[in-house]
């Protein structure tokens, strides 16, 4: 472990230094954007408990973890990582503690979509990358999305063209292989006019060390484009995982997102959805599911900018143990975006007389011809459905896990890729019988 | 009934109307006399529920020329209350709903507002609750509904009663009931259409707005006229309602050289 | 129609005329001599003094708060006059010396002091400016142990209550707002009901702010011991000046083992102009504490003035099977802006907890509900309802909903719903059609939104809310 340093400001310092010592000269066309996001960590501070959106989340501990940068040394086997290789999807992009692994990775088609490894694209397809690439997970005020940006090295990339439609999914896979270092994964997607993609951002761990995963993704929907989106974070839980990404739709587009969250000893998921374009429309998803000492803290944004617009976000947390699960759902309608139309529930099931839940949905309207309304609610199991059960014959053991695994299955089922759905459905059949 | 010496009520001469500009009705020629039942039918989009609306003065209608007369009036000038107070009611195709205003203090307001306006006793809330239980009967209603919020949580079938009670209450000298069959079971239809039946007289007129044939089986029409495109292509009696039925809406297209277009 | 929704939004605030009298004005400014003075003016024992002093000391150290959904200019609090108070001719034997201009001005604001001209049954406290000028009813409630009189007479006459209850709700440092009340406060009402007394009447307070450049920083406290219950009413206007009024209050209640407090204001406060000028600063504090077992505190406001209204009424639910309730009505119309809601912190076991906020925005006004639901790791069994309903007329307005929920315990039930809508333009049309005219039609869909909390008040009020609300929202509507 590095030398040990107390306060933020010495800790940025240091993760700066960390950087400087690397080669920067590789990334020509990016190192403007590199650059002032360097600058722009030097004039941040790490958020503390009280920043209101920190309030729940405290992450002074990353200040006692200077993990390094992690380096390339992977040796990994085909054989390691296959118990994370989703059967019917040939395309794969695999990176090994963030450095991307060709070997690995497998690209189906490249005649019909761009992609593969930002940097060995970058000289292809520098006028897309240059105008997207930052352009919606902004860094001003956002050390986490900052220091990302600053270290940007391999990064994914996926460009699907005008009136393309990529039936296989496609699986972005960041292993984390290495212990005590930090890492910096980086996702990009740009879907053109008319285009259909399913992609899935998978965050897994071959031990379960300590590590540091801070993850920016972007992704643009122009008209009409239709993205499905799965995240799992399922991290060693000893990790901690700090990501956020950013989502830009233009006209009549769809984004669909389902995000599983289920590792990590700290994890924060900021989602900024914003609707740029007239009549189009966004689905949420949230799955978290802890134990143990986790905190997890979700985070969602999703603006109204444009009228005729509608969102529909659930958000689903099952705490046992000390865990500690956040929800911080705001929905912001802006005075130009008539007719919007916005619904949000955020459900909580408390397993455990120590486990604890902050749920924060908000509503932030300035346009009068709307209808939006949110939920929330937080208790237990319902006694009446687990007598039901036992009234069937059922054991109460049986009763309650049989009931705590069809409140996450809600979520679970919604994903459109069998092969990932039967991977989760286990992990979480796991999870809940272990209650 | 028709009746040689009876009144004229309303009269639309050539009435267009559009929304957002485009234009919805495209030259409506319409006489309606009192003790007369008028069947107006068409299919989806012909503009019947338009004309329905536009004959209330609902603010998203904009009248683009042709007049409407009531009782000698001109119908055009008044605002959608003061169409109300003159006896003009429309029942409503899709009833809204009004969280927390009880129907009955919605119902006794309303009433209170048309006697005032006919120089008649305003009731207060007690003998306006012996009142507007006789008229339930009428329809069946059960005594709750009175403090029920208005239309809040009711079947399709409840609020269309609520509509033909209103309609019992306020006595309209001429009623628009807009797709008033839809949404309605068989059971329910024959109330609601029982107590139509029980409302008419020979001093007003209502004019039954539907798609289907179900409910003239009920409620008997002197006249039918059907719509497509914004106009009245063919007017007849009740045996037309009966050949749309069995012959469909396609048949009036293939023989267009029926289509007179104007009633007598 | 939305020229008929306009014209009725926007009617002139009726309360804001300035009374001519003379007034004892302290000099501008604050420091511990201000204090001092105050204590002075006031003939004040020295632990009282000695509790301003340490609020005034944690004051200084404090900043005022930001994270609410408001803006304003700063605040300048040595541009403010901390005491003003209406010179009497001398001491009053019984209401009828009241300064005849005084009660001319209550009169005119349809607030009873004389006892025979009283709403049926309510006993009323006047505060004007800085001090209680009348309390009607006295006698006959004396006669059942009741206590009600202004906190400045309570100090003098049952210090030993005052000293035990002042504070402990909303300890001195608590927050910025409650530490310079408890620096400066100059009058306010004191209800003590004693051990199994049902108070026979509604007890009432009625603030009024008359000199420009004062504030106002009342008092109150309420107690109910064991098996006591109560019904108290808070009304509040000010006149019209140009410039804004600062108002920071601290209510404290206190309820023992199966006791009920219910506590319902109607706050309409000068709002400021249709341009935004001038109008008063509402900074409130208001908490009840349910000590006792069964015990029940329940907070009903109508917020319809204020330029700018920072309050949330809470209740901390400490005995156990305890009950707190919050019913609000907040209507802003022109540049108003209310940031306000509840706490209600869950402490005793099978605590339960009702809330029900209803926000009306019309013109270029924001309108926040802010609330927060804990439940604490000891409250077995609790129990927390919240609905947040919003409505908003015109499209220049905002709404907004920020619910905080804090569950620690895992037997606990917290449900949260809220929602947005307008009037719709369909209900309006419905209406009309059955002949009912545009400005009754808007009133009727407002009291239907608002039906839920209007319930929750004294009748006298309930008439009261209604009026003002439809008059508040004349000419916006259409």
């Amino acid at each position: 472990m590095s030398n040990s340093v107390t306060n933020s400001n010495d800790y940025l310092q240091y993760l700066l230094k960390s950087w400087s010592a690397k080669s920067a000269s590789e990334l020509t066309g990016l190192n403007q954007l590199r650059a002032s996001a360097i600058d722009s960590v030097g004039t941040q501070k790490l958020p503390n408990k009280h920043d209101e959106e920190w309030r729940f989340t405290d992450i002074s501990p990353l200040t006692r973890l200077t993990y390094p940068p992690s380096q390339q040394q992977s040796r990994l086997q085909f054989s390691d990582i296959d118990k994370f290789c989703l059967q019917n999807t040939t395309n794969r992009l695999v990176f090994v503690d963030n450095h991307y692994s060709p070997d690995l990775s497998n690209v189906a088609d490249s005649q019909i979509q761009i992609l593969g490894n930002l940097h060995s694209l970058m000289s292809s397809h520098a006028s897309t990358i240059e105008s997207h690439l930052g352009h919606y997970a902004k860094f001003d005020h956002d050390i986490f999305t900052a220091l990302n940006t600053a270290f940007l090295h391999d990064s994914a990339l996926i460009i699907v063209p005008a009136k393309t439609c990529i039936t296989e999914p496609i699986h972005l896979l960041f292993i984390a292989s290495q212990q005590e270092v930090s890492s910096y994964p980086r996702s990009l997607v740009v879907s053109g006019p008319d285009s259909k993609v399913t992609l899935i951002e998978d965050y897994v761990s071959i031990n379960q060390s300590s590590y540091i995963t801070n993850t920016v993704t972007e992704i643009r929907l122009a008209a009409h484009a239709q993205v499905e989106h799965i995240r799992v974070q399922r991290d060693s839980k000893q990790a901690h995982h700090l990501a956020n990404c950013a989502v830009s739709l233009a006209d009549s587009s769809q984004y669909q997102s389902i995000c599983v969250s289920l590792g990590a000893r700290i994890s924060r998921y900021n989602l900024e959805v914003q609707l740029t374009g007239e009549n189009s429309n966004c689905t949420i998803d949230g799955l978290t599911l802890i134990s143990g000492q986790q905190l997890s803290d979700t985070h969602t944004s999703i603006d109204h900018v444009k009228p005729n617009c509608t969102s529909r976000q659930q958000h689903k947390c099952i705490v046992d143990g000390t865990a500690h699960a956040v929800f911080n759902g705001k929905i912001k309608v802006r005075p130009q975006a008539q007719q919007t139309n916005s619904s949000q529930s955020s459900r909580n099931l408390l397993l455990s007389n120590t486990a604890k839940v902050d749920t924060k949905p908000q509503l932030e309207i300035f346009a009068d011809d709307v209808k939006c309304a949110h939920g929330a609610t937080v208790g237990q199991l319902d006694s009446e459905e687990i007598f039901y059960l036992e009234s069937r014959g059922l054991s109460k053991t049986t009763a309650r896990n049989l009931l705590t695994y069809a409140f996450a299955a809600d979520v679970i089922n919604r994903i459109p890729v069998a092969s990932l759905k039967q991977q989760l459905e286990q992990i979480v059949l796991n999870q809940t019988q272990g209650i | 009934m028709i009746d040689k010496n009876s009144t004229t009520l309303l009269s639309i001469k050539n009435l267009h109307a559009s929304i957002n500009t485009t234009e919805i009705l495209n030259g409506i020629n319409l006489t309606v006399k009192s003790g007369e039942i008028h069947a107006i039918m068409g299919l989806n989009g012909s503009g019947k529920s338009t004309l329905a609306k536009v004959l209330a003065g609902h603010s998203a209608y904009e009248v683009t020329a042709g007049t409407i007369e009531f009782e000698g009036k001109d119908l055009l000038a008044l605002p959608p209350e003061e169409r109300a107070r003159a006896g003009l009611f429309l029942g409503f195709q899709y009833p809204i709903e009004i969280p927390g205003v009880a129907n009955t203090q919605f119902l006794r307001l309303a009433y209170n507002t048309i006697q005032a306006q006919r120089g008649k006793d305003e009731l207060d809330p007690l003998e306006f609750d012996d009142f507007v239980r006789e008229k339930m009967k009428l329809l069946d209603m059960k005594p709750d509904f009175l403090d029920r919020s208005v239309n809040e949580g009711f079947s399709g079938g409840e609020k269309k009663r609520n509509e033909i009670l209103q309609m019992a209450l306020l006595e309209p000298k001429l009623s628009i009931l807009d797709e008033t069959d839809s949404g309605l079971d068989i059971d329910a239809l024959k109330i609601v259409a029982n107590g139509v039946n029980q409302i008419a007289h020979k001093d007003n007129a209502i004019i039954l707005v539907t798609h289907y044939q179900r409910l003239l089986d009920h409620i008997v029409p002197d006249f039918v006229h059907v719509m497509q495109a914004g106009r009245i292509v063919m007017t007849g009696d009740k045996k037309l309602a009966m050949e749309l039925e069995t012959r469909g809406y396609d048949w009036i297209n293939a023989d267009q050289r029926l289509a007179t277009g104007v009633n007598a | 129609m939305s020229a008929v929704l306009q014209s009725l939004v926007n009617q002139p605030y009726k309360h804001g005329f300035v009374t001519d009298i003379e007034s004892d004005v302290a000099p501008k400014g604050l420091n511990e001599d201000t204090i001092r003075l105050i204590s002075a003016k006031k003939n004040e024992p020295e632990w009282l003094l000695s509790f301003r002093l340490d609020a005034y000391r944690k004051w200084v150290t404090m900043s005022e708060p930001d994270w609410q959904n408001v803006h304003y200019s700063k605040i300048d609090y040595q541009d403010i006059s901390y005491y003003s108070a209406p010179k009497p001719k001398n001491k009053l034997a019984s209401m009828d010396e009241v300064d005849p201009e005084l009660l001319r001005t209550f009169e005119k604001l349809g607030v009873p002091m004389h006892e025979r001209a009283a709403l049926a049954g309510v006993a009323v406290d006047v505060i004007f400016d800085s001090v209680s000028v009348a309390t009607t009813y006295k006698q006959k409630l004396a006669e059942v142990g009741i206590i009600f009189c202004s906190i400045s007479e309570a100090v003098h006459n049952h210090p030993e209550l005052v000293k035990k209850y002042l504070g402990s709700v909303v300890p001195v440092g608590d927050n910025f707002f409650a530490a310079l009340n408890s620096a400066v406060f100059t009058d306010g009402s004191f209800c003590f009901i004693p051990k199994g007394v049902k108070c026979p009447m509604d007890l009432s307070t009625y603030f009024r702010i008359n000199t420009e450049g004062s504030g106002q920083f009342e008092r109150t406290l309420v107690i109910a011991e064991e098996g006591a219950s109560v019904s108290y009413l808070e009304g509040c206007t000010a006149p019209q000046f140009d410039t804004n009024q600062l108002h920071a209050a601290v209510v404290e209640l206190i309820a023992l083992d199966n006791a009920n407090i219910k506590y319902s204001t109607v706050q309409n406060w000068y709002a400021g102009d249709e341009n935004g000028i001038g109008g008063i600063y509402n900074f409130v504090t208001k908490r009840g504490l349910a000590k006792g077992v069964n015990s029940r505190i329940s907070w009903t406001q109508i917020e319809t003035g204020a330029a700018i209204t920072w309050k949330y009424p809470s209740c901390i639910l400490r005995g156990d099977n305890s009950v707190g309730e919050f019913y609000s009505v907040a209507v802003t119309n022109n540049f108003q802006q209310a940031d306000t809601g509840t706490k209600m912190i869950h402490i005793g076991k099978n605590t339960r907890s009702t809330i029900i906020s209803k926000g009306i925005s019309a013109g270029h006004s924001n309108s926040s509900y802010r609330g927060l639901v804990r439940i604490t790791p000891t409250a077995d069994g609790a129990r927390n309802y919240s609905q947040c309903d919003s409505m908003l007329i015109g499209d220049q307005c905002g709404a907004h909903t920020f619910p905080y929920i804090q569950v620690q315990n895992n037997t606990a039930k917290v449900e949260h719903e809220a929602s947005t809508s307008k009037i719709g333009e369909d209900q309006l049309f419905y209406l009309s059609q059955r002949g009912i005219g545009a400005e009754e039609a808007v009133s009727m869909i407002i009291n239907g939104f608002c039906k839920e909390v209007f319930q929750q008040l004294p009748m006298e009020f309930a008439v009261e809310a209604t009026k003002l609300l439809s008059f508040k929202l004349e000419g916006s509507v259409g």
